[in-house]
């Protein structure tokens, strides 16, 4: 059995390994006829051999230099014809993946990064109508937001009210339990238990209908007293 | 701190804004919008007669100064002529007039008088807004000329007084001072 590779790598040493298998005793003659051409067949294998690569190697160096010349100047010459007749756009349109590229190609980049160190973000800005975007910003819901933050109200009632409105609270809780009492004692008289109605019609003005959501009035838009309609005419007696 | 994302998500949900709530104890909050009774109405009043006529007798001081200004004199009894007093009954109807004109202003302008602001209390139409000058002027009229009209709040189970029940109005307790919320005006 023989193992002999097909093509031996270029620049290495080839050992041809030849085993003979557990023959049957032949005659004197026949062997020694048989060792000499068998070893002249080794040999002449193996020079075979050598001279294959020798000479791949020497005919290869003086072929591709000259081949590579002409392929560099005929290949550029093809691949342009081949382009000029072929619409390229449309071979790509049609045979590539273009949503997968893109989503890979910006999978790979930084996009913020790229935009803040290559956009003049200020020229941008510069151009823009700020009128519109002004005018989708909720822009009372923020000034009440702001007046809300910074507590205004609190800020207006300290600055006014203080002790004299401490005083006046106090003097208005007095009469407020003066007139229960009084009130309570006419009832008694007059014999009436069920109490009485207090219930004012409307909302109150300064309140803005905050204590009187029943009335179905919006208590975050309010009543600003300046804008009211005109009243009607009082009924006179 | 409020985020304005969060301020505008409890809006939406139908929450209230901080400034919309006003700083009175939870106790007084109740009876905000209520009619007033006898006793606050009636001192509210009399802290306006008494504003009244202490403007009266101001004038009537002024008065006699300026008498001794245009006429002067060196009479000692003559100081006090009817020349330099205005006579009482002209005294009374100034002073009549003046608390009409005074209550009229201060009800059909801030629905309210000094009085009615030391007390907490605000005058409000049929509907609960604020009283028209017709409606005002009619009612400090009926108020000053018919005082005892008042007295029927103390019978009335509604707290009403008598000018109140002819001309439809209400004194109600409103204590706090709105401080207003912006609203968006509906036509530029």
């Amino acid at each position: 059995m023989t193992d002999v590779p097909d093509e031996p790598p270029a620049g290495r040493q080839e050992v041809v390994l030849t085993t003979w298998p557990a023959a049957q005793p032949a005659p004197a003659a026949a062997r020694t006829l048989f060792d000499v051409v068998a070893s002249t067949v080794g040999l002449a294998t193996q020079a075979a051999t050598t001279i294959a690569v020798v000479v791949e190697h020497s005919v290869g160096r003086a072929v591709s230099a000259p081949v590579n010349a002409a392929l560099d100047r005929m290949v550029p010459v093809i691949a342009t014809a081949i382009v000029e007749r072929i619409d390229l756009t449309d071979l790509v349109v049609r045979q590539v993946d273009l949503g997968a590229v893109v989503t890979r190609a910006l999978d790979d980049l930084d996009l913020t990064a790229i935009v803040i160190d290559r956009v003049d973000i200020d020229a941008v800005v510069a151009k823009a109508d700020m009128d519109a975007i002004i005018d989708r910003v909720p822009v009372i819901d923020l000034a009440n937001y702001v007046v809300d933050e910074i507590d205004l109200p609190q800020i207006i009632r300290d600055s006014t009210s203080g002790i004299a409105g401490d005083v006046m609270n106090g003097t208005r809780r007095q009469a407020l339990g003066a007139d229960r009492l009084v009130s309570g004692l006419a009832d008694r008289i007059v014999f009436r238990r069920r109490g009485r109605k207090l219930d004012a019609p409307g909302d109150p003005q300064s309140l803005g209908g905050r204590f009187r959501e029943d009335m179905g009035g919006d208590p975050y838009v309010g009543t600003p007293v300046a804008e009211e309609p005109a009243q009607p005419t009082e009924p006179t007696p | 701190m409020t985020t304005f994302r969060e301020y505008r998500a409890v809006l939406a949900a139908g929450g209230k804004p901080v400034h919309a709530v006003p700083a009175l104890p939870s106790e007084d909050e109740a009876i905000q919008g209520q009619r007033a009774g006898f006793v606050s109405r009636a001192t509210a009043a009399i802290i306006d007669v008494v504003l009244v006529f202490v403007v009266v007798l101001g004038t009537a001081a002024a008065y006699w100064m300026l008498t001794f200004i245009i006429q002067p004199t060196t009479s000692q009894g003559e100081a006090f002529s009817h020349a330099r007093v205005p006579p009482v009954w002209l005294l009374i109807a100034y002073g009549y007039a003046l608390n009409v004109a005074y209550w009229t202003i201060g009800w059909a302008t801030g629905g309210r008088t000094i009085g009615n602001l030391i007390l907490g209390v605000r005058v409000v139409n049929f509907r609960g807004k604020r009283v028209h000058w017709a409606g005002a002027f009619v009612r400090a009229l009926f108020c000053t000329l018919f005082v005892p009209g008042l007295l029927w709040v103390i019978i009335s189970g509604t707290n009403r007084s008598v000018q109140d029940v002819v001309l439809r109005t209400s004194v109600i307790h409103d204590w706090v001072v709105e401080v207003p919320g912006l609203t968006r005006k509906e036509h530029l």
